[in-house]
Formats: C-alpha cells, sequence, structure tokens
C-alpha cells in the first residue's frame, strides 16, 4: 500500500494545501480575467509567486515559470514529508507537464519570427522534461527522472506510475506530481480557436467555469503545480512519518476514437480498472473528484460513465469538480486535483461543485451543490482525469 | 578604456553579485557562475553594450578577458 507522505502545491488558491482547501470550501473562485489585448475575453487562474524564495538571480537563466512553480511545489512536498533516508539512487521524480516552458518558447517565437534575437536558453528552458529536472538537481536525486506528457492527464499519470515503482521497489520514495504554466498570450489564443473555452460574460469571469450546469460553456485555463511524496506504507510507520492518506490503485485506459472528443467506454474501463486495482467496489467510493471539464459533451460522458460503473450505487456517490474555482491545469490538474482528493478524505469535509444554479438533467448524479461536511464516513474516494488523445486516468485514494 | 566596470554592473544587476566578490583574472565558471549563466550574460551584454562579440568569446574564461575583447571591439567600432 503507497502511503502519501508529504503535499506541497503552488496555487491559484496559494500556497498553503491547507488554505487553499478551505478557499475550495469557501466556494472561492480564483478566476480572473487575462490579457485585455486579446480580441476575445478572456480568463483564467494565475498564481502569485516570488521566485526569489526558491532561486538566486544566479539559478534563474535558462528556468522557466513551469521549472520554478515545480521545484516550489516538489521542495514544499518533501519538507513536508520530514527526513526521507533514502538514498539518491532510490529516489525518484515523477512528473507531468502538458507543454513545457511556454512563456520560453513563446518569447522566442516573438524575437525569432520578428528578425530579433532568440534567448540562447530557449531549448533548456522550453524542454517539457526540465521541471522534472530541476527537481531532481534541486533534491539531488539519483534514480529515475521521468516526464509524463499526457495532456490533461500527465501528473495523473505520473502519480499513477510513480505509485506502481513504488510498489514494484523500483524506488522507496517518489516525488511525484505536476506543473503547468502556459497563461501567455500565444497559448490562451490557441486555446480560445479550438471554441471549449467558456465565454466568461462582462465581468463574470470569476464564475465562467460551470461543471455540470445547464447553461454551461467550457473551463478556464489554469496555472500551478502540486507534487506528493509516495512510499511505502510500512516504510512510512518505521520512519514515523505523517501519512496524509493512501494512493490505494490506478486504472489507465485510451478511448482510441478520437482526438478530443470523450468516449464514455474507454472512461468506464479505467473506473472499473482503478477499482479493481484498488481492490474496492463502487459502492466503496464515498467522493469522485470529476474531471468535469464544463464543455457540453464531455460532462454528459462523464456522468454517464459513472452510471454504467457504479450502477445502483450511483446515489451513494458524490461527485464535484473543483475546476469551477481553480481552473484546469492541464498537465499539472491531476496531481493538484489528487491533493484536493486527499485532503477531502482526512478533513472527512467535500468541496462544492460550484457556479451550477441548474444541474443538467443530462448530468444524473449527486453533485455537492453546498460543501459537505460528511455526514457518512467517507473512507475512499476517486479523482478523474480524462484527456486530449484519449488516455484516461482514475485515480483511488483512502483514508490514512 | 576598461569594459570592466560596465561588465560588473551588468553581473551586479543581473545576479546580485558585487564586483568584489568576483575575481576578474580567475575562470568565471570556477566563481560560481555555470555554463548557462554565463551563456545568458554574454547575450545580455551583446543586448546592453550594443556590439556583436566574435565567436573568439567562447573561449573567454575570466571577466577580464572579456573586457579586454570588448575594449577592442569598441576600439574598433570608434575607428
Amino acid at each position: 500500500m503507497v502511503a502519501v507522505t508529504g503535499i506541497g502545491v503552488i496555487s491559484p488558491h496559494g500556497d498553503d494545501p491547507d488554505r487553499m482547501f478551505e478557499a475550495l470550501m469557501r466556494g472561492e473562485s480564483a478566476v480572473h480575467p487575462v490579457f485585455p489585448q486579446l480580441a476575445r475575453p478572456a480568463a483564467a487562474a494565475t498564481l502569485i509567486f516570488d521566485e526569489s524564495r526558491w532561486f538566486t538571480k544566479l539559478q534563474l537563466p535558462g528556468v522557466d515559470r513551469v521549472s520554478q512553480i515545480a521545484v516550489a511545489a516538489a521542495s514544499q512536498a518533501v519538507a513536508d514529508a520530514g527526513a526521507l533516508d533514502a538514498a539518491p539512487e532510490r529516489i525518484g521524480v515523477y512528473a507531468g507537464c502538458g507543454m513545457g516552458g511556454a512563456g520560453a518558447l513563446e518569447a522566442a517565437y516573438a524575437a525569432g519570427l520578428r528578425g530579433g534575437r532568440v534567448p540562447p536558453l530557449t531549448v533548456p528552458a522550453f524542454m517539457p522534461n526540465a521541471p522534472a529536472a530541476h527537481v531532481a538537481i534541486r533534491h539531488g536525486v539519483h534514480g529515475p527522472v521521468l516526464t509524463y506528457s499526457v495532456a490533461c492527464a500527465s501528473s495523473a499519470v505520473a502519480l499513477a506510475e510513480a505509485a506502481r515503482a513504488v510498489r514494484r521497489g523500483d524506488v522507496d520514495v517518489a516525488i511525484a506530481g505536476g506543473a503547468e504554466a502556459l497563461i501567455v498570450p500565444g497559448v490562451v489564443s490557441a486555446w480560445q480557436a479550438l471554441q471549449t473555452l467558456a465565454s466568461p460574460a462582462d465581468g463574470e469571469a470569476a464564475s465562467a467555469c460551470k461543471p455540470f450546469a445547464a447553461n454551461r460553456s467550457g473551463f478556464v485555463l489554469g496555472e500551478g503545480a502540486a507534487f506528493l511524496v509516495l512510499e511505502s506504507a510500512q516504510r512510512a510507520q518505521h520512519r514515523g512519518a505523517r501519512v496524509h492518506g493512501r494512493l490505494a490503485g490506478s486504472g489507465l485506459s485510451c478511448d482510441a476514437t478520437h482526438l478530443t472528443k470523450p468516449d464514455s467506454a474507454g472512461q468506464q474501463r479505467a473506473l472499473r480498472a482503478a477499482l479493481a486495482d484498488a481492490g474496492v467496489a463502487a459502492g466503496d467510493i464515498g467522493y469522485c473528484n470529476a474531471h468535469g471539464t464544463a464543455t457540453p459533451i464531455g460532462d454528459v460522458v462523464e456522468c454517464d460513465a459513472l452510471r454504467a460503473v457504479w450502477g445502483d450505487a450511483i446515489d451513494g456517490l458524490w461527485v464535484s469538480s473543483t475546476k469551477a474555482l481553480h481552473g484546469h491545469l492541464l498537465g499539472a490538474a491531476g496531481a493538484l486535483e489528487a491533493v484536493v482528493t486527499l485532503l477531502a478524505l482526512r478533513e472527512q469535509r467535500l468541496p462544492p461543485n460550484a457556479h451550477c444554479e441548474s444541474p443538467d438533467p443530462r448530468c444524473a448524479v449527486r453533485l455537492v451543490l453546498q460543501p459537505l461536511s460528511s455526514a457518512e464516513r467517507l473512507n475512499a474516494a476517486i479523482s478523474s482525469s480524462f484527456a486530449f488523445g484519449g488516455t484516461n486516468t482514475v485515480l483511488v485514494f483512502k483514508r490514512a | 578604456m576598461s569594459s570592466l566596470g560596465d561588465l560588473q554592473n551588468i553581473i551586479r544587476e543581473k545576479y546580485d553579485i558585487e564586483p568584489g566578490a568576483l575575481d576578474p583574472n580567475l575562470s568565471m565558471r570556477e566563481q560560481g557562475l555555470d555554463s548557462l549563466a554565463v551563456a545568458e550574460f554574454l547575450f545580455e551584454v551583446e543586448d546592453r553594450l550594443k556590439l556583436t562579440l566574435p565567436d573568439e568569446h567562447q573561449q573567454v574564461e575570466t571577466l577580464a578577458g572579456l573586457a579586454a575583447l570588448i575594449d577592442r571591439l569598441r576600439a574598433e567600432q570608434v575607428a
């Protein structure tokens, strides 16, 4: 059994996981308008991040924002875990990242295509494996240092694979999570062009993302990083570590149908595989932190898949998508939402599915419409990530 | 004319390193400016001093050596 002994976040709701959770419980949105110069109104959940807390000026050349926040979040997780007592070659880093150093890439194109000079460190700054590499350098990690680039499921996959590596004994300790920082004008424009982003009405950016609501119109982008420290429960107990919860299992599948459209059968495969891997029945799961991107099609397909797998037990499953409040962190979404799910289990409280005044009747699941201090004992929960490209990842968490 | 002062100013602003902390006659790399930092530093130098360093700058190891190179380039610009 894999224990989570450290948590670190750099989130749109701040750097303290507990305060972030409280903000989510209060239904506070971190989403706000960005880039007024764009032709269409844009909104995103961004960070207030002071890189000088983590890097001297001498350490910053060639380090894009995405790597800066990865190091910050991973360092907080490692500090939270206490003395790891692991040999460097027995520690691994498993990081999810969808795009790599978007800021560095955009700056290079902006300069280079105008006939100007491209910054010399563009390549090491933008490469998607940079965040994991910087985490490894900062923490002296000599074991496997891997980057998973699976769009919206990147860091969920990273967590799943890290847990399996710990179970197999490839490593004693895994620093696992993800980072994404692509809120730059060119990239936001590209996302707008895809027509999956919510269209914020004037003055309503904060509530633009409405998962499972009848009047939903898509998601908003977010930036941030989240990392967990994973090790075997036995090892954690032996060194007297505080355990936040357990990553009890995971399930992966691929739709193999369409590059962007979600597929209920594919999601069902991942859900069932996760339950089987964790050795639990659907009815044992009290809460689902949904993928819930608030796209017209995606939310219906997700509920369809949940109903297919849960069957008669569906009414015992609480569901909420916290993307309404922290945005869609893409490559970091899986990791941040894993933290939210873990804290929900630890605190026995469920964050609301915000901005949903009128649920879509086709999304027939029990939504957390008000924040919940759970009456029934919540023992296990899942966090789902269903990505562009068709990879579906479901993580199962149990109480400590 | 010595460009050393200009270079030391750029280093102070960019890296918070005071002139006294970096010996201009010792290798920059050995004093903690790794190759990435040096690459970006040279880019900044070219930008701020409005000149293009020739390829031989790749062999310049010390701040004093770089300053001498820049002195020569500036003298050639004026001539």
